[in-house]
């Protein structure tokens, strides 16, 4: 279900590594978790994120739950066709429904994240 | 990216939960299980989804697997002039063949012990549907109250509810060969497949719709027909997901959030729900007090202005100011409206059309004060 070439967090969020940078969405299995996403908030272009911290939230009809920073880096986009569609998440997680890119402020914190399998076995726990 | 909060509906954690007599069903059908009042029911359908779900009752017509709500008859002569002088409703008001919707209050304390629906067979039958959490306690309650020759009989497990819902549930109706077009809050008697169901007109989605109320055996025939004759129909299987945004669209309250113990029938604004001109009803003399004083919050909608959406438990104020003036009791997203809408429960000093904050994470969103419903529907045509 999740693709091979990405990285994972424990957050279920997913990163798409693409030089000094990296586009970030959360996880098939998150979105089916979370149900009907009906708002997506994002960190503005600009924004220093650093591990950990909250970034934003995806709101679903039934909850709400943070959107939390998997790497160190500086928001170079986000993915402004959510403001009116915020359901792309739920049909595409990995494709349309991407959330922000980021530039890595420090690469090698991409070595941290989980692989295609260790976040398959992390979900199938 | 994690969860900040709970599912809203919790059940008693770590107690035996009863599978639905449709539980078969809703796993053939992929769906999300929740655990409510002891029960495991469906949160929504695999392809559904409460977005889907929901637009389908305000638009079509949807099926809800709803059995866990509680079943009990009460019997024996004189029944109905006993349970008036226990729920706060007066049963004089309705006949034989209508039903009524009525509160367990507690005596001592005027907090809402359930709120129900009372079906009046006749003088000495009732059938009473209290939520699933409640339907123990308001068992005993009348059971302890009762005099000689009436029994309570709690049926919890013998029978199913299914509730059809949408601008299409006649027609729906109709092919499985059971009668509509009786009134609001009536209910009349039939059979499928040889089997009882009482067809009541009510519902909690503010469609026009029925409650069908079956054996547990009977419940899987009943509910693959509907199914089956619904596909013409356009039908979707509804979760108890759906129902929830549907029945806060309304401003219906439920019991748990928007009454309970702590929130009471006139705080509830659920006034007209009391007999008042009764002699005696449990709550009566606590009611009347505060009825009179008041001085007490009032539960009152909210419709936000921007993206928020307010939720459970949230603390409302006034612009610009921090002190909280009360605190949401339920909230979700509108599918309908596509906007947040909550039920809140507000000091006497706040009224309709004012505009409130409701702070969320860290931030502080603006909210209008609005007169439910939140949607016009054709509950009652």
């Amino acid at each position: 279900m999740n693709p091979e070439d990405l990285k994972y967090t424990p957050e279920h969020e997913w990163l798409r590594i693409e030089g000094d940078a990296a586009v970030i969405g959360i996880t098939d299995y998150a979105q089916e978790q979370l149900g009907d996403i009906v708002y997506v908030g994002l960190p503005a272009v600009g924004d220093t994120i650093d591990p950990g911290a909250s970034i934003g939230e995806l709101e679903s009809t039934k909850s709400v739950s943070d959107l939390f920073a998997p790497v160190p880096g500086v928001v170079v986009e986000r993915n402004e066709s959510l403001e009116q569609n915020p359901e792309v998440v739920n049909s595409d997680p990995y494709g349309e429904g991407w959330l922000i890119k980021v530039t890595l402020s420090d690469p090698n914190a991409v070595d941290a994240l989980l692989d295609g399998a260790a976040y398959r076995a992390l979900i199938s726990e | 990216m994690a969860n900040a909060d709970d599912d809203a509906q919790g059940g008693a954690a770590g107690t035996h939960q009863s599978p639905s007599p449709l539980h078969q069903r809703h796993l053939d059908l992929g769906a999300k299980l929740a655990s409510f009042g002891g029960w495991i029911m469906p949160l929504e359908y695999a392809g559904g989804g409460v977005l889907k779900e929901h637009a389908a009752v305000r638009g079509r017509v949807g099926v809800f697997d709803v059995s866990h709500l509680g079943k009990v008859t009460v019997r024996g002569p004189g029944t109905a002039a006993y349970l008036n002088t226990c729920l706060s409703n007066d049963l004089d008001r309705i006949g034989p063949g209508r039903a009524q919707y009525t509160l367990c209050v507690d005596d001592a304390s005027g907090g809402a012990v359930d709120d129900l629906i009372a079906y009046l067979r006749s003088p000495d039958e009732v059938f009473l549907i209290p939520n699933a959490a409640n339907t123990t306690e308001v068992c005993r309650r009348l059971t302890s109250a009762a005099p000689d020759g009436i029994d309570v009989l709690d049926e919890h497990h013998d029978h199913a509810v299914l509730a059809v819902q949408g601008p299409s549930g006649d027609e729906l109706l109709r092919a499985v060969g059971l009668p509509t077009g009786h009134d609001y809050m009536s209910f009349v008697q039939a059979e499928h497949a040889g089997a009882p169901v009482t067809v009541c007109r009510t519902g909690y989605t503010g469609e026009r719709g029925y409650e069908l109320v079956t054996p547990s055996a009977a419940a899987t025939s009943l509910w693959d027909a509907l199914m089956t004759a619904g596909s013409d129909f356009g039908v979707l299987a509804c979760g108890l997901g759906a129902r929830d945004t549907l029945r806060t669209e309304m401003g219906y309250p439920l019991h748990g959030q928007d009454i309970s113990m702590e929130i009471s029938p006139v705080e509830a604004r659920l006034v007209w729900a009391v007999g008042w001109s009764k002699d005696s009803f449990w709550g009566k003399e606590v009611l009347t007090a505060q009825r009179t004083a008041k001085a007490g919050p009032l539960l009152r909608g909210l419709v936000a202005s921007g993206r928020g959406i307010a939720r459970p438990g949230m603390s409302v104020g006034l612009p610009g100011s921090r002190a909280s003036v009360g605190h949401v009791t339920s909230g979700t997203f509108s599918p309908t409206r596509r906007q947040g809408i909550a039920l809140a429960l507000l000091d006497r000093s706040v009224h309709d059309g004012d505009e409130v904050s409701v702070g969320m994470r860290g931030r502080h969103e603006a909210f209008v004060v609005t007169k439910p419903p939140f949607v016009q529907t054709g509950v009652r045509t």
